[in-house]
């Protein structure tokens, strides 16, 4: 059974690397570092976004990263088969062939089964944070291991 | 302070001479190590970027210098552009009284011999040929270089130019008849004695590689050798060390028999039958292979029976030539200089047939009509290394394209300047501002068929939105047709297509006519400077691998593998990226311009090699919506 791994994040927590994009919320900035470390560390990983506006947005701030933090990656529907290192999807899937799962989207995916290692995160934002505690109070019902962090600490741990 | 820097400061001479000049400190700064490296007798390798304004930077420490100088570079036009356009406006600015002079090829030269022995047999040529002749002619009686540029009326291919300039092969050399009037031996003298020359690769590796002797040599005399475009090198170096036999040869051989028969030789009827017979054998040996012209590894072709069979016959014939002539050797100096191609043609083929050797690679290429064969060396390095040791002379080799991901070692290690300075100079320009590169999304992988479509679809759009003012720039022939036919039925634009015509008539109508769009492959990724509102769009079909099935990348990759290395990251890519940054270059001339690249291959999203790429790139505004770019382009219009 997968690890789940919340990060939260702070009314004052500009303390988060500065993103190629201003206009990203703080926790988009950090699932882009979460995503970082899983290519650095060679695991595959799935990021589910709500639509298909999000994950094109995930994928222009992915693309736009300065190019020593170059990030391999492509949207449902595009890229090689078996897809690249990083796939962007707003679909639930029915079998994950990835170990990880990044989470971005409001609910909690549906199928979990298969997965080492989920990230989700606790926003700022007031709507957005209540509905983050909605998904942690699921994944823990449905028995997995949790742990949360704040943001910040994923800057300290670069081994991920 | 160095003299150079003088010339290029506020309020220099440079500034007070030549209108518009404003100092620049990446060109300044080119200019300096220049003058290191001449004074120093050392190699400098510059990455130059659009824009920082090398020619001068070059040019004026070269004028300065007092040292004898080759410049060269890749094309003709270039040629001119530096001799008519730059070395006279730096040598006013300068008030020099240095002497330049201008060398091309061989072919680019009125051979008068040649012209004289088509003279009196008009029987075997055609009616056209025959007028183009009586043109030639005409303008020979007035011309003083002998340039064959000079008569614009003739097409760049006319049929009538091998007949009336020379080539390496027919040139009876001190030995012609024609020798004092010789407009190629004028050209060269004038060369050997100006300061600066000003030449092509071409002219320049022939020189090098004594593939052009019998006259005096240039690069011998030379202090200083300054390579412009120098990213073109290593591919036509490799091209001069190596060997190359075709039919048609074999072919001109035995027409040229024919001719000295006809005109001197009247009793040589023996000797032009067994001429004839190596040429129809070389014929047939076309014929064995496939219809549409191909390239292929001629080792492996070599091992079947046919092909064995047709070289053993060409082999014998070639002989029995070489025999039959010898007995006529001293009645003719053309027959001399006939034997000497026989002999000539006769090893090359021994050459080119023997499977054993290493560190070549042998292969062939066919046209309609004829087929080549070479041998080309795998690495040219441990040669140019060589040869740049054996004396002191200063090498500059720059262009706007010679770095990847960063770095030179690519480019020194092909041409062994393992030991050369390395300068890299960023282009003045705001790419961030002025350009936005786009991979558009949910594109099909680049080899699959239904590419074709969606590269269609994003070409219409790109068309609309900048009103025509696009390049279609295509890794493949095939592609660019198929795309340029279907868009006849979906835009109203016209619509330019490379091979319709010359590069520069093309090139002139697509200036000329604002709504014109342009579809090219090869030639129209490099050397094209459209600058402003005439250009504010480039798409890329796909990033420009080289074919993975041509023979000389075949053996290159295999000799690779067989060091260890990995190929791909150090033949495939840093060709790739190259190339790639030529055809990017195409889009921002200026520093007022503005545009869009479009490059339609998801790979440089979904690779791990994409890095490279686009580090390599000048550092332009990335997006992956289509929608911003074609805003971009709208915006542009109004």
């Amino acid at each position: 059974m997968a690890d789940v791994t919340f990060y939260t994040h702070e009314a004052e927590s500009s303390n988060l690397q500065a993103s190629t994009d201003p206009s990203a919320p703080d926790h988009w900035v950090t699932a882009c570092e979460v995503v970082a470390q899983c290519y650095r560390n060679k695991r595959r990983c799935l990021v589910l976004c709500n639509n298909q506006q999000q994950a094109e947005a995930l994928d222009d701030l992915l693309w736009k990263r300065p190019l020593d933090g170059f990030i391999p990656h492509n949207l449902v529907g595009e890229g090689p088969n078996g897809g690249a290192p990083v796939e962007i999807s707003w679909q639930q899937t029915t079998t994950h062939t990835r170990p990880v799962l990044i989470n971005l989207a409001d609910d909690m995916p549906s199928n979990l089964q298969g997965l080492k290692h989920v990230f989700d995160f606790v926003p700022v934002e007031d709507t957005a944070k209540q509905q983050a505690r909605e998904r942690y109070k699921q994944y823990r019902a449905a028995r997995f291991t949790m742990h949360s962090l704040p943001a910040s600490s994923i800057y300290e741990n670069q081994n991920g | 302070m160095s003299d150079v820097s003088e010339l290029f400061k506020e309020k220099g001479l440079l500034s007070a001479a030549i209108e518009g000049f404003s100092p620049r400190q990446a060109q300044l700064e080119m200019s300096q190590a220049i003058e290191k490296t001449i004074k120093g007798k050392s190699q400098l390798i510059v990455e130059a970027g659009t824009g920082t304004g090398k020619t001068f930077a070059y040019l004026a420490p070269v004028m300065v210098s007092n040292q004898k100088a080759i410049i060269s570079t890749g094309t003709k036009n270039l040629q001119e552009q530096l001799f008519h356009r730059d070395l006279p406006l730096l040598k006013k600015a300068l008030a020099s009284n240095r002497q330049a002079a201008l060398l091309k090829g061989r072919s680019n030269y009125l051979c008068l011999h040649r012209m004289g022995q088509h003279s009196g047999n008009s029987t075997l040529l055609e009616k056209q040929t025959l007028n183009e002749l009586t043109a030639v002619r005409q303008w020979s009686s007035t011309t003083k270089t002998g340039d064959i540029g000079e008569l614009k009326t003739l097409a760049e291919d006319a049929r009538v130019l091998p007949l009336v300039t020379s080539n390496v092969e027919n040139c009876l050399g001190r030995d012609c008849p024609d020798y004092e009037d010789c407009y190629l031996v004028k050209a060269r003298n004038k060369a050997l004695e100006a300061d600066i020359v000003v030449v092509n690769h071409h002219l320049f590796f022939a020189d090098m590689a004594l593939k052009d002797t019998g006259f005096g040599e240039l690069i011998p005399e030379a202090d200083v050798v300054v390579f412009d475009e120098a990213h073109q090198i290593p591919d036509i170096a490799s091209e001069y060390f190596g060997e190359a036999l075709s039919s048609r040869q074999i072919h001109d051989l035995a027409r040229d028999i024919e001719v000295v028969k006809r005109t001197v030789l009247k009793d040589a009827d023996q000797l032009v039958k067994v001429a004839e017979k190596c040429r129809l054998i070389a014929a047939d040996l076309r014929i064995l292979f496939p219809y549409d012209p191909e390239k292929g590894n001629w080792r492996k072709m070599l091992n079947r029976p046919e092909i064995q069979a047709q070289m053993s016959k060409l082999d014998e014939s070639l002989n029995l030539l070489y025999e039959v002539i010898k007995l006529h050797l001293g009645r003719e100096k053309e027959i001399d200089s006939l034997f000497e191609r026989v002999t000539q043609a006769r090893d090359k083929l021994k050459v080119l047939t023997d499977i054993n050797q290493t560190g070549v690679s042998l292969w062939y290429e066919t046209t309609p009509k004829h087929i080549i064969l070479h041998l080309t060396p795998l690495s040219i390095a441990k040669r140019f290394a060589s040869f740049i040791e054996e004396v002191e002379r200063s090498w500059v080799f720059t262009s706007a394209t010679l770095m990847v991901d960063g770095g030179f070692s690519h480019f020194q290690r092909l041409m062994g300047l393992d030991g050369a300075n390395t300068l890299a100079l960023d282009s003045p320009f705001d790419y961030d501002q002025q350009a936005i590169l786009c991979v558009p999304r949910y594109l099909p992988e680049p080899s699959s068929w239904d590419m074709k479509n969606t590269l269609l679809e994003v070409a219409i759009k790109l068309i609309e939105a900048s009103n025509g003012r696009c390049f279609l720039l295509f890794t493949s022939h095939a592609m660019l047709k198929e795309i340029a036919h279907k868009l006849e039925d979906r835009i109203s634009n016209p619509i330019l297509v490379q091979g319709t015509t010359s590069k520069r008539a093309l090139l002139e109508e697509y200036v000329n006519n604002k709504k014109a769009v342009l579809l090219g492959t090869g030639a129209f990724w490099e050397g094209v400077d459209v600058r402003g509102d005439d250009l504010t769009c480039v798409m890329i079909d796909k990033l420009p691998f080289a074919a993975p099935d041509d023979p000389l990348l075949q053996a290159r990759i295999e000799d690779c593998r067989k060091s260890g290395a990995n190929p791909f990251a150090q033949i495939q890519i840093p060709q790739a990226v190259i190339s790639l940054k030529q055809g990017a270059g195409r889009l921002i001339r200026d520093e007022t311009d503005k545009g869009v690249l479009v490059i339609c291959d998801n790979r440089l999203i979904t690779k791990d090699y994409a890095k490279i790429f686009l580090a390599s790139l000048p550092p332009m505004k990335r997006t992956r919506d289509l929608n911003q770019a074609l805003a971009f382009l709208t915006e542009l219009q109004e």
